[in-house]
């Protein structure tokens, strides 16, 4: 499958500030997270991609076509979203719609029912024909979203998508996304601080710091831990749980409450696991196989910067 | 969820060309600006002038088809009121006069009354409409997108900077030719129609590419002037009072500078005044008796407003992609 977004060695700095520092990178299709602490270069990222701003070096392509060049075509197959509350003054929702539609080159009519459809598909009811000053912040959010979808691209760059959103909103948001990734093949790189977020919709993680690649896979990979382990609950105190398993050949690596952390893959272990329940006559609440969570994950690169810049 | 909602589809529509994307913006912003009712008020009393000035073309054409001594009296003594005056030694030779020459040279003396009328227009009536009218539509224009941050939707989109500027000044152009290039050229047909003759044709056929030239000239710096005015700031009344201040204290500069013991009517500090540099460029153009007269000095000046106020208007709108 051809890579999405491919950079090498991209380089961006204002002034003495080095905002994007070398990065090469390859983005599969699909709903990529991009992380990182404030200041990492994210959003210099997501302008470099829509040609906003230059860059000093490096090269790349989106969507096959190289970046800085034929940024008008890049950009009519690219839908962004920005974090900022940013809205086109005295114009109603449907008219934003309509107008960035036909910014898109959509003729007034076409326009105008392709608003109608997205602000339909976005969840948004009469509040369509006030003006957009008037609308709450996550009505805004709405908008913004409907704006960034209207023209059809084939890649949705999501800034922030559910901050200010209610949760049952944003539940909603993120199904949206879900559809869109899934039944209409739209890529989807989403920026964002709420980790569950991205552990619920994306395939791919890219998370930045001081300007570099920390870390880039997909999330099943970097979810899977090094070495094998799973976390095991029972009723009782899990201390005398750990000697009998122990005294079965299998290594405890932590226990605290009434729960275990065992090495080993779970179906390996099924029957003396059973054994110990039996002759303790204790219950096992659960049997889960351990995964590297993304905040973790996070904050060890986050850390790793930290160390660098010091 | 509504029975109308059919969820995502594709859009599969035929896409316009990327080099006409401009016309978007400048039609929303003339509907936009099309709203103020102080705009349409405006507007109307801007047409005013050009009313009266057809009703004097009526008068003029009428004194030539009529012999009877009395009717020609008063027709005489009712331009002569309603001349306009004060255009000291531009004005060709008072309303009485054109009518005195009218028998002797009447394609000349004809051309010059219109082509006098329509430098009234442009020197004396617009420029107190074209000043408001300005100060109203243009100061939000740039100075809400850069509040409302609403160049990043707008330049994610297949748009570039330079398409929102035409787009932008387009939209003041086509306000401004509204009450210059229209009523001056209303004026110029009224004439046509009341003419008894179709020698009309020849003797002032040239008059339509001069009122053109004029508004142009006068529309193109004020847009340009007026739109980065308006990028300079996020509060669109700060940027109206900019654009009022510059026409008013740079007119009385001009006035205290050239009345001063080291500056007289001739002076290049005349320049300083807004209404001085368009008068002298409108007077130029239309009125032929001056044709001579320095064209070059006026026409740099407002090259130069142009020019620098483009490349104002291209960094501010640059500098929100910056951060």
């Amino acid at each position: 499958m051809p890579a999405l977004i491919e950079l090498h060695n991209l380089t961006k700095k204002y002034d003495r500030f080095t905002a994007l520092d070398s990065i090469t990178l390859s983005i599969s299709p699909g709903v990529t997270g991009l992380l990182g602490p404030n200041g990492a270069g994210k959003s210099t990222l997501i302008k470099v991609l829509l040609g906003l701003v230059s860059t000093t070096s490096g090269t790349g392509s989106i969507l096959g076509l190289p970046l800085g060049e034929e940024t008008q075509q890049l950009r009519s197959q690219i839908g962004y979203m920005p974090e900022d509350d940013c809205y086109i003054n005295g114009l109603t929702g449907i008219e934003s719609m309509q107008l960035a539609a036909r910014l898109c080159g959509m003729d007034r009519t076409e326009a105008l029912r392709r608003g109608h459809e997205i602000l339909d598909f976005c969840g948004a009811r009469q509040e369509r024909y006030r003006r957009v000053d008037t609308y709450s912040t996550g009505m805004r959010q709405k908008l913004r979203f409907a704006l960034a979808l209207v023209h059809d691209p084939k890649l949705l760059i999501l800034d922030e998508p559910t901050t200010g959103l209610d949760p049952e909103e944003r539940d909603a948001m993120l199904n949206r996304i879900s559809i869109l990734s899934r039944d209409f093949s739209i890529s989807v790189l989403l920026c964002t601080h709420i980790l569950p977020d991205v552990q619920a919709v994306c395939e791919h993680v890219l998370i930045l710091g001081a300007g570099t690649v920390r870390i880039s896979g997909s999330m099943q990979d970097l979810c899977r831990v090094q070495t094998p382990r799973f976390e095991l609950r029972v009723s009782g105190a899990a201390e005398e749980f750990s000697r009998q398993l122990q005294n079965r050949g299998i290594s405890v690596l932590e226990c605290n409450g009434d729960s275990l952390s065992v090495l080993g893959h779970p179906e390996e272990h099924t029957t003396q696991i059973w054994q110990a329940a039996a002759e303790l006559g204790e219950i096992v609440r659960s049997v889960v196989p351990a995964a590297n969570s993304l905040e973790k994950l996070f904050l060890e690169a986050v850390q790793e910067t930290e160390h660098g810049n010091s | 969820m509504a029975i109308h909602n059919l969820g995502y589809r594709h859009c599969e529509g035929q896409r316009g060309s990327h080099r006409t994307r401009w016309l978007v913006l400048t039609e929303n912003g003339i509907r936009r600006a099309w709203a103020s009712a102080w705009l349409r008020r405006m507007l109307f009393f801007a047409w005013l002038p050009s009313v009266l000035m057809g009703f004097m073309i009526f008068l003029y054409e009428q004194s030539e088809s009529t012999d009877d001594p009395f009717t020609r009296a008063f027709i005489q003594m009712g331009t002569a009121l309603l001349e306009p005056g004060g255009q000291g030694n531009m004005q060709p030779s008072g309303m009485l006069g054109f009518l005195r020459e009218k028998d002797d040279h009447p394609g000349e003396t004809r051309h010059l009354f219109w082509s006098s009328l329509l430098l009234t227009l442009f020197r004396r009536s617009q420029p107190f409409i074209l000043i408001p009218m300005l100060g109203v539509i243009t100061p939000p224009m740039v100075s809400q997108d850069i509040r409302s941050r609403a160049f990043l939707l707008y330049f994610s989109r297949p748009l570039s900077r330079t398409q929102y500027i035409v787009g932008k000044l387009a939209t003041v152009i086509f306000y401004v030719l509204l009450i210059t290039l229209m009523p001056a050229l209303m004026l110029f047909c009224t004439g046509l129609l009341l003419s008894p003759d179709l020698s009309v044709l020849t003797s002032t056929g040239d008059l339509p590419g001069r009122i053109l030239l004029a508004s142009l000239l006068i529309a193109v710096p004020a847009a340009s002037l007026s739109l980065m005015l308006s990028s300079l700031t996020t509060e669109s009344r700060f940027a109206g009072f900019a654009w009022f201040s510059i026409w008013i204290f740079g007119a009385f500069t001009a006035a205290i500078l050239s009345n001063s013991t080291w500056g007289d009517a001739s002076s290049p500090l005349k320049y300083l005044s807004l209404f001085e540099v368009f008068s002298e460029v409108a007077g130029s153009i239309l009125d032929p008796q001056l044709a001579s007269s320095n064209l070059e000095e006026p026409v740099s000046i407002l090259a130069v407003i142009t020019a620098v106020s483009l490349a104002v208007l291209f960094r501010r709108i640059s500098a929100p992609m910056q951060v």
